[in-house]
């Protein structure tokens, strides 16, 4: 099984749920584990029942079980206090209020949350020695999948601007032929030293991802969720990405023989349909069905959690499967 | 001043006066060219890099703001020429001098 394990889908599904009691499987089975939620409604906490923030916490109750919840926002506007830090120390003040103006327009772009997510799911991943294995759980399927797409398409968009970049410096050098001094030289220019940085930076976020995360999608029986998970798997093999398997959630339970009510007929109703509707999925999908678990009338939180847990069929074992 | 001297002066006034007509007219503009050449890649760098500051939303603008600090001045320039230039024959053309 790889370190990295992901679990996306549909708003709603339960994708905390099984994420929390896929982390306690891992740790039951002895194995120091992260859960890093990173939807914005966070509900690690609820599941928990403690607060949780942008650092790993111990979850109380559970030995080597920690959580951590992902804060976009408050990344962005770190990385914009960064940016202008270093300004103040490198530009005249004369036309710093000028660039103000464009960091600020740049973190407020749609794009600035996505990659300030994305930014903290590298420090994550390259932080995580100290544990055996970390969970994500992720916003819905959408944005996720756009997250995960965005290292082979960063990667070429900075080389790009490199190769612009050094096009540019290489004409000036020649200008400089003689004994002038040239504008700008390639092997000290701090531009391009810095999108390598970056680049490097992607690239180990797409080696990561292709060799040592696993994908799972959660899903319920219903119509929706199923199209929406048919979308997500052909998505993420479009960027190499395989999924693993999928967890049917929130499964209606059958009403007892003999039980005649307006409830137990409705019940039995659905079941039948949802019966159907995971009949096909295990059939018009290529993905195992890893577990099917059951709509709990309470909130799934404590002991609960622990039920869920056992419905899991994943591996756990890190030496099996890579 | 012997004469020999005076050869000399006017032998290194005649080799100033060479190099400067020299530089005028085939040094300097060849450099300009391309520096101009330079400039323009630079150019099309920075749009690619900061295409919001136009108004055209782009997904790298998160991470190259981190350039901005590096890039402070040139931004600056940049943004003033995009904003003026009127056409791209009439920055070719400041490259000739009538």
């Amino acid at each position: 099984m790889n370190k990295f394990v992901f679990f996306g889908g549909k708003g709603g599904v339960g994708k905390t749920t099984v994420s929390c009691a896929y982390g306690l499987k891992c740790v039951r089975e002895g194995l120091k584990t992260l859960v890093v939620s990173t939807d914005p409604a966070h509900s690690t906490s609820d599941v928990f029942d403690q607060q949780f923030g942008d650092e790993p916490k111990p979850v109380e109750g559970y030995d080597d079980l920690w959580a951590m919840e992902l804060d976009p926002d408050e990344e962005v506007q770190r990385h914009m206090r960064e940016i202008k830090r270093t300004m103040s120390d490198q530009v005249s003040p004369s036309i710093v209020n000028e660039i103000d103006r464009q960091i600020e327009l740049a973190h407020r772009t749609p794009g600035a949350y996505e990659a300030a997510l994305f930014d903290r799911f590298i420090d994550v991943m390259r932080d995580s020695e100290a544990y055996d294995r970390v969970v994500f759980d992720t916003s819905p399927t959408g944005g996720t999948l756009r997250l995960l797409a965005l290292p082979d398409f960063l990667e070429g968009w900075i080389d790009r601007l490199v190769s612009k970049r050094e096009k540019s410096i290489d004409l000036y050098e020649k200008a400089a032929i003689g004994d002038r001094e040239a504008r700008r030289k390639t092997a000290t220019d701090p531009i391009i030293a810095r999108l390598t940085e970056r680049k490097e930076m992607f690239e180990f976020a797409g080696r990561t991802l292709r060799e040592d995360a696993a994908f799972f999608l959660v899903l319920n029986p219903d119509e929706l969720s199923i199209h929406e998970t048919r979308r997500a798997v052909e998505d993420l093999s479009e960027y190499d990405l395989g999924v693993e398997g999928l967890v049917i959630n929130k499964i209606a339970p059958e009403p007892d023989e003999g039980e005649e009510g307006t409830g137990a007929t409705y019940l039995r109703e659905r079941y039948r349909t949802e019966r159907e509707r995971i009949e096909r999925i295990e059939t018009e999908f290529a993905q195992p069905v890893v577990a099917r678990i059951g709509q709990r009338v309470e909130e799934v939180k404590g002991d609960l959690l622990a039920d869920v847990a056992d419905e899991l069929d994943i591996e756990v074992a890190p030496e099996v499967s890579v | 001043m012997t004469l020999a001297d005076r050869i000399e002066v006017y032998r290194e006034r005649i080799e100033e006066w060479l190099h400067g007509l020299y530089h005028g007219m085939i040094e300097h503009p060849a450099f300009e060219l391309i520096e101009k050449e330079a400039e323009d890649t630079e150019d099309t760098f920075m749009f690619a890099c900061f295409a919001d500051a136009f108004g055209i939303p782009s997904p790298v603008s998160y991470y190259t703001a981190e350039l901005l600090p590096y890039l402070g001045e040139e931004f600056q320039q940049w943004e003033r020429r995009m904003w003026d230039r009127e056409s791209l024959i009439e920055r070719k053309g400041q490259q000739y001098h009538f």
